[in-house]
């Protein structure tokens, strides 16, 4: 059996995006156990005063770094090999793709700058008005739009495909990452809108003052839906190549996956009010209504859960399992490439919990920026989306170099140390939150702890200690991987299982794009658009910058 | 490789259904908690 | 061409419909929390100018403080800062047992947050934006409330209390 070849030159140019995630996850990972160590009582951050100036300095790298540079770079590159090897094609038009992979590097030294230089501790959210040095919106800026270019890249290939196969069904893998594509520029437009409009013009200069209401709409308006936009890639390795490597599976329902990427690409964008139920200037039916389809998009996820299990359990049941779970065990967990992603999965059960509370209108009274939310999105970003990252990362390297993963019982203990030390942080963090601790803050110097919270944040310690020894395998086996002198035989299988239903057998109108477009437009000019319309009608430039860092 | 996997046909996801029981039991119970404590603290009007 | 329709295997189809009704039926217990009970987030109060709202003498954040507007209700204009100092105007309230306070906060600089402690007032701070959300406060004791909004290096030092005597 012969797999589609990826040329060499490709390879590599999907190699380089995997690089620049691994070496933001590198040292944006460096602080986050500091954040932790400063909750249970021990601040490295006094020792590293000449070089990072505060706890919030180091919040802001760890944020910037983890949440959107190490997402965002291994998004585009497991995206880009998808679309080519889904399609079995090369890519239209290298060139352009380059073009964006450089824009969106230029566009991280570009924000790192300020940031290192303390110009720009402003955080992952940057609200107004905290008001950074305009180099750190100016790099932002240039990812976002570099990773637009790369999209287009990716539609013009796709388009030549279809031109050429008119009649055929959009193989799942490319499918669901030109989706995921389409959904990251459609929703990227409020955040280019904010820092287009107010946060660049102002911190250069040109007007005075900004709307800080109408700026943090604009920024939920591409908030949330990122969130689908770090999840989706996950979401296809979970239906599409997890069960082929847990076991040899097939996928359980190929129409009902399409249907779920579909639902995604319709309602995670017009649901970003959810995050601003205690706005004071968003009038509570627009965030009542924005609560209701949150819970609808509640719905694909559920189906997602069931496709992906039911696979999973099809691939334990080939492996000889049997009983109601038995079957678990015959999954292939020695393949660190499973492990990973097992895991993740288990964890982000538990995500999916928090953020369906989080997401219950009123019932964000008791959570809202409490130690509830970050616990509660390091289950999701952290590790249902990190760890499945780095599950993909442990065939797709060796795929990408030829060359032989490292020691791979040190990635299965890798993935294991993870879940153990996520397991203990998060939890940690959700109880304070529930306790009233709020986010944000260095616990441990907070005059206002009271003694009940001090065993939750020495785990929030222990959890951030075995965390950073699992990220501290995960780069060694990286390092160690793409310097391995042993090489591959043949090149790596590419993990894909087969539907169990022949997709040309499902309904056409899941694989047309036009409708599904337009109804996603239509949508969020309904949700968003008389509240956007009142805000911008009525708009206060009121508030000058602060830097009170 | 030697097949002896049933049709597919026959497949019946109960493992699926079992897990997936588990999940809303602890669904529900920790989303009841959290709506009790926002209850137990009153209006707000 | 032989119509291709949705195939749905049935133990999908049910986890479906019963993933349905259990997203209703939160968003109806949700529902009854909000219109029912009255538990409800925050609404457009009123906007302001925070570059005079703490200095304009028409502004009664200029004097920010406890009113009392009815026997056993009052008004608490409080103010969010972070220059010169992190800290909000006033730090201490004292209201007797059985209060209803009514909270309007805002900011003069950045964006805040405002959560008192076991109650469910829990609501960011704007500048240019007026807060406002109402509790109840039935037990004696001390009540924080703590800066839920980073909003510079002195974040985690800003807070203030609600004393409720017997």
């Amino acid at each position: 059996m012969t797999q589609y070849q990826v040329s060499a030159v490709e390879k590599k140019f999907i190699g380089h995006h995997i690089l620049v995630a691994i070496l933001a996850l590198a040292v944006g990972s460096l602080f986050g156990p500091l954040q932790a160590f400063e909750h249970a009582g021990w601040d490295f951050y006094t020792y590293l005063k000449p070089l990072i100036k505060s706890y919030y300095q180091g919040l802001t790298v760890h944020g910037v770094l983890n949440a959107l540079v190490w997402t965002t770079f291994f998004i585009m590159g497991f995206l880009t090999f998808n679309v080519i090897f889904g399609l079995k094609r090369p890519l239209k038009n290298l060139t352009l793709n380059r073009v964006g992979f450089w824009l969106m590097v230029v566009g991280v030294v570009t924000a790192a700058i300020p940031i290192l230089a303390n110009q720009a501790t402003v955080l992952f959210t940057f609200y107004p008005p905290l008001k950074a040095n305009w180099a750190f919106y100016a790099g932002l800026t240039l990812v976002v739009v570099g990773s637009w270019v790369e999209g287009w890249g990716l539609f013009l290939t796709y388009r030549d495909w279809r031109k050429e196969n008119p009649n055929e069904r959009t193989p799942f893998v490319a499918f669901g990452s030109l989706v995921t594509l389409l959904l990251w520029q459609i929703c990227t437009l409020g955040i280019a809108v904010e820092i287009l409009t107010m946060l660049l013009p102002w911190s250069l200069g040109l007007i005075d003052n900004v709307d800080p209401q109408l700026a943090r709409t604009y920024f939920w308006f591409t908030g949330h839906p990122l969130v689908y936009f770090w999840l989706l890639p996950a979401y296809i390795s979970w239906y599409a190549m997890l069960p082929k490597q847990a076991g040899d599976g097939k996928m359980f329902s190929d129409s009902l996956a399409r249907l779920s990427f579909w639902l995604f690409l319709v309602l995670s964008t017009p649901i970003g009010i959810h995050h601003q139920y205690v706005d004071p200037g968003v009038p509570p039916a627009w965030k009542f209504l924005h609560s209701v389809f949150t819970f609808g998009v509640f719905f694909p996820s559920m189906m997602t859960a069931f496709t992906v299990i039911a696979s999973l359990e099809h691939a334990g049941r080939k492996q000889g399992g049997s009983g109601m779970f038995a079957w678990i065990g015959k999954l292939k967990w020695n393949d660190p490439a499973v492990a990973s992603q097992l895991l993740a999965g288990i964890l982000f059960f538990f995500g999916g919990i928090g953020g369906l509370a989080n997401a219950s209108y009123n019932v964000n009274l008791v959570l809202h920026n409490t130690a509830f939310i970050p616990g509660h999105f390091h289950l999701t970003v952290a590790t249902a989306v990190t760890l499945s990252f780095i599950g993909i990362s442990y065939w797709l390297v060796p795929y990408l170099t030829g060359r032989k993963l490292w020691q791979p019982k040190w990635a299965v203990a890798q993935a294991w140390i993870w879940f153990v030390g996520m397991i203990i942080f998060s939890n940690s963090m959700h109880v304070l939150g529930l306790l009233g601790a709020p986010r944000r803050v260095p616990l441990g110097l907070a005059p206002y702890v009271p003694a009940e919270w001090n065993s939750r944040l020495f785990q929030v310690g222990l959890g951030g200690a075995i965390l950073f020894l699992s990220g501290a395998i995960y780069l060694v086996v990286m390092y160690k991987t793409a310097t391995n002198k042993e090489r591959v035989e043949t090149e790596v299988e590419v993990p894909i299982a087969q539907p169990m239903q022949d997709p040309a057998n499902g309904p056409v109108w899941l694989d047309r794009w036009a409708p599904w477009i337009y109804g996603a437009l239509a949508l969020i000019v309904l949700m968003y658009g008389p509240v956007l319309f009142e805000m911008i009608k009525n708009i206060a430039l009121t508030s000058p910058g602060f830097r009170v860092w | 490789m030697a097949k002896k996997n049933k049709g597919d046909d026959e497949f019946h996801p109960t493992g699926t259904i079992a897990i997936l029981a588990i999940f809303v039991i602890t669904l529900i119970a920790i989303w009841t908690t959290i709506y009790m404590i926002l209850v137990g603290r009153g209006g707000t009007l | 061409m032989s119509a291709q329709k949705l195939h749905i295997d049935s133990y999908e189809r049910g986890w479906m419909i019963f993933s349905a009704f259990l997203l209703v039926a939160f968003a109806v217990a949700v529902s009854v929390a909000a219109f029912g009970m009255g538990i409800q987030v925050p609404a457009p109060e009123q906007r302001v100018d925070p570059r005079t709202v703490a200095t304009d003498p028409n502004s009664p954040w200029s004097n920010p403080g406890l009113r009392e507007v009815a026997p056993g209700k009052y008004d608490a204009y409080i103010l969010a800062r972070a220059v010169p100092l992190w800290e909000y105007l006033p730090k201490e309230l004292t209201v007797p047992a059985g209060s209803s306070v009514s909270f309007y906060v805002t900011s003069s600089d950045v964006q805040h947050g405002f959560k008192i402690q076991d109650t469910n007032a829990n609501f960011m701070v704007l500048p240019g934006q007026v807060s406002k959300l109402t509790v109840k406060f039935d037990k004696p004791g001390a009540y924080n409330f703590i800066c839920t909004e980073y909003c510079g290096s002195g974040h985690g030092i800003m807070y203030g209390a609600i004393i409720v005597t017997p």
